[in-house]
């Protein structure tokens, strides 16, 4: 209560300040926050920070990166919710933050459409289903028809993240049982895997994808409908169990209520920097497909995977308060 | 020889004028940030990696690792001066190199620490260029039955930590491990002692916690005895040890930097033992174990040369497999990405200018660090003899924005004020913060490994006997738990001892 009150008695004057500065400049007129709502150094923040680099120098103004980590994601999009809509405090959403976690939540901070303008989708990057080369299993089918025979675990970076979800998803549609065991985070999930304390992992792409092209791990199938253009020979799991599509995102976000001509503007910037061959070099180093789409696009995106992740979350029975 | 052909290639990389150049930069923000009490080097890190865009690949990781290995040393410097240990290693030297610092040994307590550093460095650093893909093998046999196992052997070690009884070493260990057990259940995502707080969703934070039992409760003794530290202030004399105190630490350096390498390689936290387990070690070998806790040479030389070599040796995993031993090395993998390289066991073949210029970087930064360092001492020293308060309230100042520039978190501020009192009243109780400190910090891994084995072994608790590594582990602890416990059994040996002798 406490913060919230000082917050806004913080921002309050961060506002009338900037609103003074409004009637004389355009936005922006001074460096926009992006707020990445996870620890630095994973894929999130990457993303984050490559556009926030190149979107600085199309809008004239900085744009700093800052890290609120914690909840999966919640913390952060929670405070870009609260925040004042003047297009100063922006949010990298992901797949957990607009839609794994309203779902799963109990107790839920924010409303991931109602509390939020929609900017632009950026990216998509692929998950991967990824074995220790030791386990018998070369394609999707073997390691479906042994989990039928044996008992199996697979790692994931968490409770209740995309690719938790992602191997329920897996099992609930090949009628397998196979253990959940979750890690706090990817790394260490990978080096379990890699030292095969632990056969199978469903985790991001990006990640993986230096262990796949070293051998260290057998990458089974990519989790996306099409193949990942970064790994051709990899068939998608949904040559074998037609239908499954599972993927993480990076889209931008502004506050409920922020000026239009401010979300036009954040558009046209990410657009602009998700166009230059620097960062799309970057992004497809990165197995991310860039997408760049308009804010309405994104708005339906949010819809669709929110439909989408409804019953799998119900039928895994997944729910954090 | 491939070795040191590949050396030779890594230390022309790392001593071009403007890869030097960055390694500086490095070790110079990172002993900077390292002396300011609460600002890790997490942050830095965070904050810097925009900036590294523009630099080359080998430039911008140097300077990153240079800020990681510089922050350890300096942070040992804020240990002994103000008691205020900014990462878990640096609470170990806090125990006694305080203590040196309140007899008007400070002087001397730095220079060891940073002489013990700088060799437990350079022979970590080589050890890392020999042995790091072999190293890494060991490291993937280490599931979670033996991290479990570990982390036992770690717990039982830190009673031995205390230098007042048993029983109020062990209360502080059980207070840690609940305070660690703060924050979301990973299996079942269920929050745990939160009081509905979100922001503790994700644990208290190590930072806050430190700062608050070690820093801020010093901060209270002394404003409560103003007198005592006048005496600590006006007796600094000599500032580096002589010949006999160098006798002193050899023992205690050597057996610290092995104890750190090989803890230093396990990504799940084994790092975080090392200076803890050199300590224990140290005081079970003194002739002079009643020393410990007042002011041992041995127990700043020991712990400071572990963390030192285990800071080194946890960048075998990153530089090997890509896998984070800690936050830092996280952010370390992060950096890469935006270079647009991708970490991995590819990474030694693909990047060889890469690989051994990062190591032999290492060598060159630690040899800036004691230069940089050793001069330093008489001005960090006088320090001391700036009036309470003004020194205070900076203090309070720099934790502050430190504590806060870690998740941009109002709680773990509140956090700080609550661990301040907390470390006060139990203090004046006669308890010792660090089993608290280490309690706190292996009871998560503690936890987590301990459920996941079971899950593995889909409830079958014999694995942690009927696998080697686990099973040698758990020996090792049961006979430190039989030394802790049956003094009598000790003291009786001593008689022996001190018979034969005369």
């Amino acid at each position: 209560m406490t913060l919230t009150l000082t917050r806004r008695i913080l921002l309050g004057s961060a506002l009338a300040f900037g609103l003074a500065g409004a009637a004389a400049a355009e936005f922006p007129d001074r460096p926009v926050t992006l707020v990445i709502p996870f620890a630095a150094g994973g894929s999130t923040d990457v993303v984050g920070r490559i556009v926030a680099e190149r979107m600085g120098q199309e809008l004239g103004q900085q744009v700093i990166v800052q890290n609120v980590g914690g909840a999966g994601g919640s913390l952060g999009a929670g405070q870009v919710a609260k925040a004042d809509a003047d297009g100063y405090t922006i949010l990298m959403g992901t797949v957990a933050t607009h839609a794994l976690n309203p779902l799963i939540l109990k107790q839920k901070p924010y409303d991931p459409v109602a509390d939020f303008a929609p900017v632009s989708l950026l990216v998509l990057v692929p998950n991967v289903l990824a074995v220790n080369p030791q386990l018998p299993a070369n394609t999707v089918q073997e390691l479906i028809d042994l989990a039928k025979t044996e008992p199996l675990a697979y790692a994931s970076s968490g409770n209740g993240t995309p690719l938790h979800l992602s191997g329920e998803l897996f099992k609930a549609m090949a009628g397998v049982d196979i253990t959940h065991i979750p890690y706090k985070g990817s790394g260490p999930a990978l080096t379990d895997v890699l030292g095969n304390q632990v056969p199978i992992i469903f985790d991001n792409l990006p990640s993986a994808s230096g262990h796949i092209a070293s051998g260290k791990l057998r990458a089974l199938g990519v989790t996306t409908a099409e193949r990942a253009p970064s790994f051709p020979d990899v068939p998608a799991i949904g040559e074998t169990l037609p239908g499954y599509e599972t993927y993480s995102w990076n889209a931008l976000f502004a506050p409920a209520g922020t000026p239009p001509e401010a979300i036009a503007k954040l558009h046209d910037a990410a657009v602009a920097a998700m166009a230059d061959p620097a960062v799309a070099a970057r992004m497809g180093e990165f197995s991310a497909t860039i997408v760049a789409s308009s804010p309405e696009e994104l708005a339906e995106h949010v819809k669709a995977e929110m439909a989408k992740w409804e019953p799998v979350v119900k039928d895994a029975n997944v729910s954090l308060d | 020889m491939d070795l040191l052909s590949n050396l030779g290639m890594g230390f022309s990389v790392a001593s071009s004028f403007a890869n030097l150049g960055f390694c500086l930069i490095g070790v110079l923000l990172g002993t900077l940030i390292g002396v300011l009490p609460g600002i890790g080097a997490t942050a830095t890190i965070a904050m810097l990696l925009p900036i590294t865009f523009q630099l080359e690949p080998v430039s911008s990781l140097i300077m990153l690792a240079g800020i990681y290995y510089g922050a350890q040393y300096g942070g040992s410097t804020t240990a002994i001066l103000i008691n205020m240990p900014g990462e878990s290693s640096s609470a170990v030297t806090a125990i006694d190199g305080y203590q040196m610092a309140r007899k008007g040994r400070a002087g001397t307590a730095l220079a060891t620490a940073a002489l013990g550093s700088f060799f437990a460095g350079s022979v970590a650093t080589f050890l890392v260029a020999i042995f790091a893909p072999p190293l890494t093998a060991i490291a993937l046999e280490f599931g979670a039955a033996e991290y479990f196992s570990l982390m036992v052997l770690g717990l039982v070690m830190s009673v031995a930590l205390a230098h007042g009884t048993v029983p109020k070493a062990l209360a502080m260990v059980v207070l840690g491990l609940l305070l660690g057990i703060v924050g979301t259940d990973v299996y079942t995502g269920t929050p745990r002692f939160t009081l509905g707080i979100t922001q503790f969703s994700d644990g208290l934070n190590f930072v806050a916690l430190a700062v608050g039992v070690f820093g801020i409760a010093e901060i209270l003794r002394n404003l409560e005895d103003e007198h005592e530290r006048q005496v600590m202030t006006r007796n600094i004399n000599s500032l580096f040890p002589n010949r006999d105190e160098l006798r002193q630490i050899i023992g205690p350096v050597l057996r610290g930097t092995g104890v750190g390498s090989i803890l230093g390689i396990l990504p799940g936290g084994g790092a975080i033992l090392a200076s803890f387990a050199s300590y224990t070690i140290e005081k079970k070998l003194s002739k002079h174990p009643e020393e410990f806790g007042h002011g041992a040479i041995a127990g700043v030389a020991g712990p400071e040369s572990a963390n030192n070599a285990g800071a080194q040796t946890s960048f075998i995993p990153l530089l090997t497999l890509g896998i984070p031993a800690n936050p830092v090395m996280a952010l370390m993998i992060g950096a890469m990405i935006i270079q647009g390289i991708v970490p991995g066991p590819s990474v030694v073949t693909d990047q060889p200018e890469l690989f051994w210029g990062i190591i032999a970087s290492m060598w060159i930064g630690n040899l800036m660090l004691v230069v940089l360092n050793l001069p330093l001492i008489g001005l960090w020293v006088k320090l001391l003899t700036v009036p309470y308060f003004v020194l205070f309230p900076i203090i309070m100042a720099m934790c502050s924005i430190g504590v806060y520039s870690v998740n941009s978190n109002v709680y773990d501020l509140f956090a700080v004020a609550f661990f301040g009192l907390l470390g006060y009243v139990l203090s004046k109780l006669r308890f010792e913060p660090a089993p608290l400190l280490l309690g706190f910090v292996l009871g998560p891994l503690l936890e987590e490994n301990l459920r996941r084995a079971m899950i593995l072994s889909r409830g079958d608790p014999t694995t942690f006997v009927t696998r080697p590594i686990s099973a040698g582990l758990l020996v090792l602890a049961l006979a430190v738990l039989v030394l802790v416990f049956l003094p009598q059994i000790r003291r009786r040996r001593e008689e022996v001892f001190t018979e034969s002798e005369g």
